[in-house]
C-alpha cells in the first residue's frame, strides 16, 4: 500500500531532484558530474532505443564531436562555458541531420551498422585533423569561463553544470509525455500502421534523432568542460557501446533507468581504478550480464514494476 | 517542494563550508599532512601494463626504500606513502583519478602516466592544483612544448629521442636508404616527420614512408612492396608500438625480409617487447633505448634487487620510474619541505645521478630530463646467456644530442 503510494510520479521526482542535489556528497565530485552528463546521455541514447526502437550504435559520434566544438568555442572565443556547451550541443544537431537523414531509412542491425559506421567516420576525420583537434593527444586545456566566477573547484562545477543536464532531462521527459512521443512509440510498435494513420514516420524518425543527438551533445560537452579536454575516446565506438550498455542496464524504454545505469557503471569504474583489481572488464561485464539474465527490464524497469504491483 | 527548497540550501550552505575547508593545508609542519604520498597513476590492465603497471609501483617503492635507507633519522619525509591507481589508457579516467590522487589522498607527487593523451590530461591538473607531477611512460612532446607547465616534469623518452636515435645512428652505420611505415595518428606522424629529418640530416634517403592504419593487425601490403621499391631500401624503420609492432614484426619474419637485405630498426621498443616475441624474431633489430639492466654493475645490482621483488627485470620505464620518485624525495630533503613551488625550485636545473642516468640534467627552461641514450640491438637467441639478457648497447648518445632544443612555444 505505502509503496504503491510512493510510487506516485511527484514523489519519485522530488527524490531523483535531491539525489542529484546531493549527489556530489557522497562521491567524489568530478565522478558526479561524469555520472550526471552519462546519465543525460543514457536518457538520450533510450529517447531512440526504448521509445522509438532505433538502436543506435554511433551516439558516440554526437557525444565526441560536441565535445570538440564545445572545446574550441571554449578555447579560441573565450566564452562563458554555457555558451560553449549550448554551442556543442548546436553543432550535434546539425551533424546529426545529414547522418540521421541517411540511417533512418533501415531499421534493426542495418540502422545500428550503419549508425556506427558514421561514427566511425567521424572518428577518422578527429584523429587525422590534428591541427583542430591535436588527434591522438586530444584537445588540452579548455578553460571554464563563468563571468570571472572561479569554477576551479569540481564541487561548484557540479552544481553549475547541473542545471544543463536537469534541462536536458526535463526536455527528454516532455518528449516522450507529449502527443510527439506517443507517435515515436506507436511507431516503434507498428510502424506500417502509424504510416497507415497517416504519420509522415520518417520526419518523425529523423527529428527524434536530431534531437536525441542534440541531448547527447548537450552532456558530451559539458563533460569536456568538466575535464578540461575532449580526446579521440569521446568519438570512439566503445563510448557508444557504453552508453547503450547504461540504457540496457537501468531499463530500456523507462528514460530515468539510464541515469542509474549511468550511476552504477561511472562509480563502478572508478572504484575498480583503485582496488588493484587488473580486469575491470570482467566485472562490469558480469553484472551486465546478471542484469540481462535476472533482471530483463533493467534495474530501474523491475523496480518500477515491483513498485506498481 | 519545500523538501527540494530545503535540501537546495543544505546543498549551498555545506558547499560554502567546503569551500571555507578546501583551502591549502593549514600551516604547521614543513610536510603536509605531515606525511609525503607518492601516487603511481598507471596502465595496469592494458597495453602498457607490462612495460610500466603494477611494476611500476614496486620501482618507487624501491626508492622510498632506499631514501629512508641513506638518511634515517634525519630524513624530512619521515612518513612516507606509495598509492596507486589505474587510469586504463583513458584520458577521462586520467583526469578524474588525477584529481582524486591530489584532493583525497593527499598525493604530492603523481608519477609514470603512460599514453600521451593521458598525460596531458594530468598535466592540466596538475598546473590546476599547483601539484607535482613527473611523466615517464608517454612520448609526447607537447608535454615539455606547447602543454608545458610549472609543475610538470617529463622523465625517461620522448618521441624525438626515440626517432632521432635510431635515425640519425643507423644511417651513420651506413644503412643510407630508408622505408618507413609509420602508425597513422599524432605519435606515428610525430616519429615519421623526427626520424625523416634525422635520417636525411645524416646523409641518408627516406625512399618512401608509409602510414598504416591504427591499430592494424595485417602490414603485408607494406611489407611485400618493401624489397623491390627503387632504391631498395637497406632498412625498414617501423615506427609502431606495442601489439602493432608485435604483428608487424611476426609479418617481417614470415616474408623473410631479412634475408631480402632489408634490415629492421624500430621506434619504440620496450624490453618486455622482445621478451614476449622472443630474442629471435627481433634478432638484428636496432633501436634507441634509454637504459638497460644488464649495461653495467651498478644497473645490474639494481635490477637483481627489482626481481627479487617482481620475479621479473626492469624495464626502461621502472628504471626512471624508480628515478622520478628518488630525486623528488632528494629535492624534498634538499629544500626541507614538500610545497610544490620549493620542489620545483631544487628539481629545476638539478645534475641526476642515480641509477638511472649518472648525466642527467633536468632542464630549468622546459622541464624535460636531457640524459644519455643508447642505440641497442636484439640479440640473437643464440647469445642470451641468461634470461632477458636480449640487448648489446652499440653506442652511447650523449645527453646533448640525444634531446630536442627548448621548445620556445614552452611558457612555464
Amino acid at each position: 500500500m505505502i509503496l504503491s503510494r510512493l510510487a506516485g510520479r511527484p514523489v519519485l521526482l522530488v527524490i531523483g531532484l535531491v539525489a542529484a542535489l546531493l549527489l556530489p556528497w557522497f562521491v567524489y565530485p568530478p565522478v558526479a558530474l561524469d555520472i550526471a552528463c552519462w546519465a543525460l546521455f543514457a536518457a538520450a541514447v533510450d529517447l531512440l532505443l526504448g521509445f522509438t526502437g532505433l538502436l543506435s550504435f554511433g551516439h558516440a559520434a554526437f557525444w565526441g564531436s560536441a565535445a570538440y566544438a564545445t572545446g574550441l568555442i571554449a578555447v579560441h572565443s573565450g566564452l562563458p562555458f554555457p555558451v560553449a556547451v549550448l554551442g556543442g550541443a548546436a553543432f550535434s544537431a546539425v551533424l546529426a541531420v545529414p547522418i540521421g537523414y541517411l540511417s533512418i531509412r533501415l531499421r534493426g542491425i542495418y540502422f545500428a551498422m550503419v549508425t556506427l559506421a558514421f561514427a566511425q567516420m567521424v572518428y577518422f576525420v578527429a584523429n587525422q585533423w590534428r591541427d583542430v583537434t591535436g588527434g591522438e593527444n586530444g584537445l588540452q586545456g579548455i578553460p571554464r569561463d563563468f563571468f570571472g566566477v572561479d569554477l576551479s573547484d569540481p564541487f561548484f562545477f557540479y552544481y553549475a553544470g547541473l542545471p544543463f543536464i536537469l534541462a536536458g532531462l526535463f526536455v527528454a521527459w516532455r518528449i516522450v509525455r507529449s502527443p510527439f512521443g506517443r507517435v515515436l512509440v506507436s511507431i516503434r510498435d507498428n510502424s506500417a500502421r502509424a504510416r497507415a494513420l497517416g504519420y509522415s514516420i520518417d520526419r518523425y524518425k529523423l527529428l527524434v534523432f536530431v534531437l536525441s543527438a542534440a541531448l547527447s551533445g548537450l552532456g558530451g560537452g559539458l563533460f569536456a568542460i568538466g575535464h578540461g579536454f575532449a580526446s579521440l575516446d569521446g568519438v570512439y565506438w566503445t563510448t557508444s557501446g557504453q552508453a547503450v550498455m547504461m540504457v540496457v542496464l537501468g531499463g530500456i524504454g523507462t528514460l530515468w533507468g539510464g541515469a542509474i545505469g549511468a550511476a552504477l557503471i561511472v562509480e563502478l569504474n572508478d572504484r575498480l581504478a583503485t582496488a588493484g583489481f587488473q580486469e575491470t572488464g570482467i566485472i562490469t561485464g558480469a553484472i551486465f550480464i546478471v542484469v540481462v539474465l535476472v533482471f530483463r527490464r533493467g534495474v530501474w524497469g523491475t523496480a518500477r514494476t515491483l513498485l506498481e504491483r | 517542494m519545500t523538501l527540494v527548497r530545503r535540501s537546495a540550501a543544505l546543498a549551498t550552505a555545506g558547499a560554502l563550508l567546503a569551500g571555507c575547508a578546501g583551502g591549502p593545508g593549514g600551516g604547521g609542519g614543513k610536510i603536509s599532512d605531515g606525511k609525503v604520498v607518492l601516487a603511481v597513476l598507471t596502465d595496469e590492465s592494458g597495453v602498457y601494463a607490462d612495460l610500466s603497471g603494477k611494476n611500476a609501483v614496486e620501482a618507487v617503492k624501491m626508492a622510498v626504500a632506499d631514501y629512508k635507507a641513506k638518511y634515517g633519522g634525519k630524513a624530512v619525509a619521515k612518513k612516507i606513502e606509495v598509492v596507486d591507481a589505474d587510469h586504463q589508457n583513458k584520458p577521462d579516467v586520467a583526469n578524474s583519478k588525477a584529481q582524486e590522487l591530489y584532493d583525497r589522498q593527499k598525493a604530492d607527487l603523481i608519477v609514470d602516466v603512460p599514453t600521451s593523451s593521458a598525460a596531458l590530461a594530468v598535466a592540466t591538473v596538475a598546473k590546476n592544483k599547483k601539484k607535482l607531477f613527473i611523466d615517464v611512460g608517454a612520448a609526447s612532446t607537447e608535454l615539455e612544448g606547447k602543454q608545458c607547465n610549472k609543475y610538470t616534469f617529463h622523465y625517461g623518452y620522448n618521441s624525438y629521442m626515440l626517432a632521432h636515435g635510431t635515425g640519425s645512428e643507423v644511417t651513420k652505420d651506413g644503412s643510407k636508404n630508408w622505408y618507413i611505415v609509420y602508425p597513422d595518428y599524432a605519435f606515428g606522424q610525430d616519429m615519421q616527420k623526427t626520424f625523416s629529418a634525422a635520417v636525411k640530416e645524416t646523409g641518408g634517403t627516406v625512399v618512401k614512408s608509409d602510414p598504416t592504419p591504427f591499430p592494424n593487425d595485417n602490414f603485408s601490403t607494406f611489407l611485400l612492396k618493401a624489397p623491390g621499391l627503387n632504391p631498395k631500401p637497406q632498412v625498414l624503420g617501423a615506427m609502431q608500438a606495442g601489439g602493432d609492432l608485435v604483428n608487424l614484426v611476426k609479418q617481417y619474419n614470415e616474408y623473410k625480409l631479412r634475408d631480402k637485405g632489408v634490415g629492421l630498426a624500430t621506434g619504440l621498443m620496450f624490453l618486455t617487447d622482445i621478451h614476449s616475441l622472443g630474442p629471435d624474431a627481433l634478432a638484428g633489430t636496432r633501436f634507441t633505448d634509454f637504459w638497460y639492466w644488464n649495461a653495467n654493475q651498478g644497473n645490474r645490482a639494481w635490477a637483481d634487487k627489482f626481481q627479487a621483488k617482481t620475479g621479473k627485470r626492469p624495464t626502461a620505464v621502472h628504471a626512471a620510474d624508480y628515478s622520478a620518485a628518488l630525486q623528488y624525495l632528494e629535492a624534498v630533503q634538499r629544500g626541507g619541505t614538500d610545497k610544490s613551488g620549493d620542489v620545483v625550485k631544487q628539481l629545476e636545473g638539478h645534475q641526476v645521478n642515480d641509477v638511472f642516468t649518472a648525466t642527467g640534467t633536468i632542464r630549468p627552461q622546459d622541464h624535460l630530463l636531457v640524459h644519455d641514450a643508447y642505440i641497442a640491438q636484439v640479440k640473437p637467441g643464440s647469445e642470451v646467456k641468461e634470461p632477458w639478457d636480449y640487448e648489446k648497447i652499440l653506442k652511447t648518445i650523449p645527453a646533448a644530442q640525444a634531446f630536442q632544443q627548448p621548445d620556445p612555444a614552452c611558457k612555464l
